[in-house]
C-alpha cells in the first residue's frame, strides 16, 4: 500500500488494537499510534497530528461519533475511517454526514480491511503525497 | 428468566359466581349447591343490583334470571357486555320456561348457556363447572402465550448480546492467524502453519455461526430494517461470484456466471441480498464433490429478476424438504470437504427474501445435484 503518512488507531479493545496493527503493519504503514478511547485520542491527535484515524464507533466514556465530532472540530480535513463492529446503518449514516471518510467492519477478512482502508487512502490523500495534508474537498 | 407455567389440573375452588334473581328462595336454592361444589357466591335480586355487585365481586361468572322487575335480564347482560367488553364474565341465563324465543334472545344479549327452572342440581353444576373450565383455560392460555413471548424476546436479547460480545474477540483471533500465515510476524515453520491454520479455519467457523446467530435473533426480533436502492442483479452476483471463486478453488471447485435474459434493476437492501447470493454460492460449493462446477446463473422476465444456483450434490431428499429453509434444519447432507454447517444459511436467507417481498424455492434437477432459484421484484 502506497501510504507514509502516520495512522492514529482508536479502539477500546486491545486485541483489535493488535489486530489492526499488525495489519497495519504487514500493509507497510510504520507510524501507527494508539489509543483506547475517545479522550485519549484527543490529546494525541492534538499532539501528534497523525494523517488518518481508524476510529471504533463502540467505545466507553467517549463514543467514536462524539470523538469524530470532537476531532473534526479541531481539524475539519482530518480523514477518519470508522471501525464498526455491525453495520448499523444509522450510525453509518451519522458517521458519514460528520464527515467519517469511510467506514469498515471490523469482522471482516483483513485482506478486505486492507482493501478498503487502501481506497480510502487513495480517494483521501494525493499519490506520493506523504505527510497528508488531504486535497482541498 | 422464568419458563412458563401451567397447572396440570384446573382448581375451580374459590372461583367467584354472581346469582342474580328477584326470587329469594331460587336464590337460596342455587347458592347452597354452588357453595357446596367450593365456589364463592356473592347474590342480587335484581339487575339493577347486580351491575353494582359486579363491579365489587368481579364474578368469574354470571348466572342471570331473565324475568326480573326493573331491567330484566338480557338488558343487564347487555349492560355489563357494554361495561366489560371482553372482560366481562361469562354470563347464564335462568328461565322458568325452557321457551325457545327466550333461549335465542339470551344468545343474543351475549348469554353462553341458559339453565331452566326448577333447577336440577346435577345439571346445574356441570353446566357450571365446564363453563368455568373453559374460561380457565382462556385465561392460562393467554398467561402462556404472554409469558412464551416474554421467554422468546429474552432468549433473543441473550442471544444478540452474546454473539455481538463474541465477535469482536473472534475477528481477532481469526484476523491474526490470517496475519500469521501470510507470514506478518516472519515465516513459519510447517507445524506452526499447520497449527494457525488450524486456529483460523476453527475462529472462522465459529464467527459464522455467531453471525448468523446475531442475524436470526436480529430478524426475530423484527428489527430487520432493509435499506433498499435500485441496484443491479448482474453487479450483486458477480461480486459475489468472484469472491466465492477464491474459497472455492481451495476444492477444485469452480463457479460459472450465466447471464440469461438482460441486466434488470430491482430495489433492494444491497449488503442482505449478497448475503443471500454468498450463501447459496457457499452452500452448493459445501455439498458437491472436491472439483464440481458451480453454475449461477441471472434470469429475468416482464415480472422480475433473480437468480438461481445450481450445484452437483446429492440433491434434496423429499422426506427432508421441509426442514431446509428453518431453523437449525440440517439435513442428512455432509459438507464434501469437512466445512461446518449452523442450520442458519437457509432460514436467514428466506427471511432475508421474503423481506424483500421475493420468493426463494429449491428443485432438484434430474440426474445429479440442486438448484435453488431466488426472484425478486423489479425496481418500479
Amino acid at each position: 500500500m502506497n501510504f507514509s503518512g502516520s495512522i492514529m488507531l482508536v479502539d477500546d479493545e486491545a486485541h483489535i488494537r493488535k489486530f489492526i496493527s499488525l495489519l497495519l503493519r504487514h500493509l507497510g504503514v510504520d507510524r501507527i499510534m494508539e489509543a483506547a478511547n475517545g479522550s485519549l485520542a484527543i490529546e494525541l491527535y492534538k499532539k501528534e497530528q497523525p494523517d488518518l484515524v481508524m476510529l471504533d464507533v463502540n467505545m466507553p466514556v467517549m463514543d467514536g461519533l462524539e470523538t469524530l465530532r470532537a476531532l473534526k472540530a479541531i481539524n475539519p480535513d482530518c480523514v477518519v475511517i470508522m471501525l464498526t463492529s455491525l453495520a448499523n446503518r444509522q450510525t453509518i449514516d451519522q458517521a458519514a454526514a460528520l464527515g467519517a471518510a469511510n467506514y469498515i467492519r471490523k469482522d471482516a477478512p483483513a485482506e478486505e480491511i486492507g482493501r478498503a482502508l487502501s481506497e480510502t487512502i487513495e480517494a483521501c490523500f494525493e499519490p506520493d503525497e506523504p505527510a497528508g495534508s488531504p486535497p482541498p474537498p | 428468566m422464568a419458563g412458563p407455567t401451567l397447572s396440570p389440573f384446573i382448581d375451580l375452588t374459590g372461583r367467584r359466581i354472581l346469582a342474580v334473581d328477584d326470587d329469594r328462595i331460587n336464590l337460596r336454592i342455587i347458592g347452597g349447591i354452588l357453595r357446596h361444589e367450593g365456589y364463592e357466591i356473592a347474590e342480587a335480586a335484581s339487575g339493577e343490583q347486580a351491575l353494582e355487585v359486579y363491579a365489587d365481586f368481579h364474578p368469574n361468572l354470571v348466572l342471570l334470571d331473565v324475568m326480573m322487575p326493573g331491567i330484566d335480564g338480557f338488558a343487564t347482560c347487555r349492560t355489563l357486555k357494554t361495561t366489560y367488553g371482553d372482560k366481562c364474565a361469562p354470563v347464564i341465563f335462568v328461565t322458568a320456561k325452557s321457551e325457545a324465543d327466550d333461549v335465542v334472545m339470551g344468545f343474543e344479549a351475549g348469554g353462553v348457556d341458559y339453565l331452566t327452572k326448577p333447577f336440577r342440581p346435577k345439571e346445574v353444576v356441570a353446566r357450571i363447572r365446564t363453563h368455568l373450565s373453559n374460561q380457565q383455560l382462556v385465561e392460562q392460555q393467554k398467561l402462556l402465550v404472554e409469558q412464551l413471548s416474554k421467554a422468546n424476546a429474552a432468549k433473543d436479547r441473550f442471544l444478540g448480546m452474546c454473539a455481538h460480545d463474541l465477535r469482536n474477540p473472534l475477528s481477532s483471533i481469526r484476523g491474526l492467524a490470517e496475519l500469521m500465515v501470510e507470514d506478518a510476524i516472519g515465516p513459519l515453520s510447517t507445524e506452526q502453519r499447520e497449527i494457525v491454520q488450524t486456529i483460523h479455519g476453527a475462529s472462522q467457523s465459529m464467527l459464522q455461526l455467531v453471525n448468523e446467530l446475531l442475524d436470526v435473533a436480529t430478524i426475530e426480533a423484527g428489527h430487520l430494517k432493509l435499506a433498499k436502492e435500485p441496484t443491479s442483479v448482474v453487479e450483486i452476483v458477480e461480486r459475489s461470484v468472484h469472491l466465492s471463486n477464491i474459497e472455492a478453488a481451495k476444492k477444485n471447485t469452480r463457479i460459472e456466471l450465466v447471464k440469461a435474459g438482460s441486466d434488470r434493476m430491482v430495489d433492494v437492501d444491497r449488503n442482505k441480498i449478497r448475503q443471500v447470493v454468498d450463501n447459496l454460492i457457499s452452500n452448493a460449493v459445501k455439498y458437491s464433490p472436491r472439483g464440481s462446477v458451480i453454475t449461477v446463473l441471472i434470469h429475468s422476465d416482464e415480472s422480475g429478476a433473480g437468480f438461481a444456483v445450481r450445484d452437483s450434490g446429492p440433491g434434496i431428499p423429499d422426506s427432508e424438504r421441509h426442514k431446509l429453509f428453518k431453523d437449525y434444519g440440517r439435513l442428512s447432507s455432509v459438507p464434501t470437504g469437512g466445512e461446518k454447517s449452523t442450520g442458519l444459511g437457509l432460514a436467514i436467507s428466506r427471511k432475508i427474501v421474503e423481506a424483500h417481498d421475493g420468493t426463494i424455492g429449491v428443485e432438484n434437477i434430474p440426474g445429479r445435484g440442486a438448484e435453488f432459484v431466488v426472484r425478486l421484484p423489479l425496481s418500479k
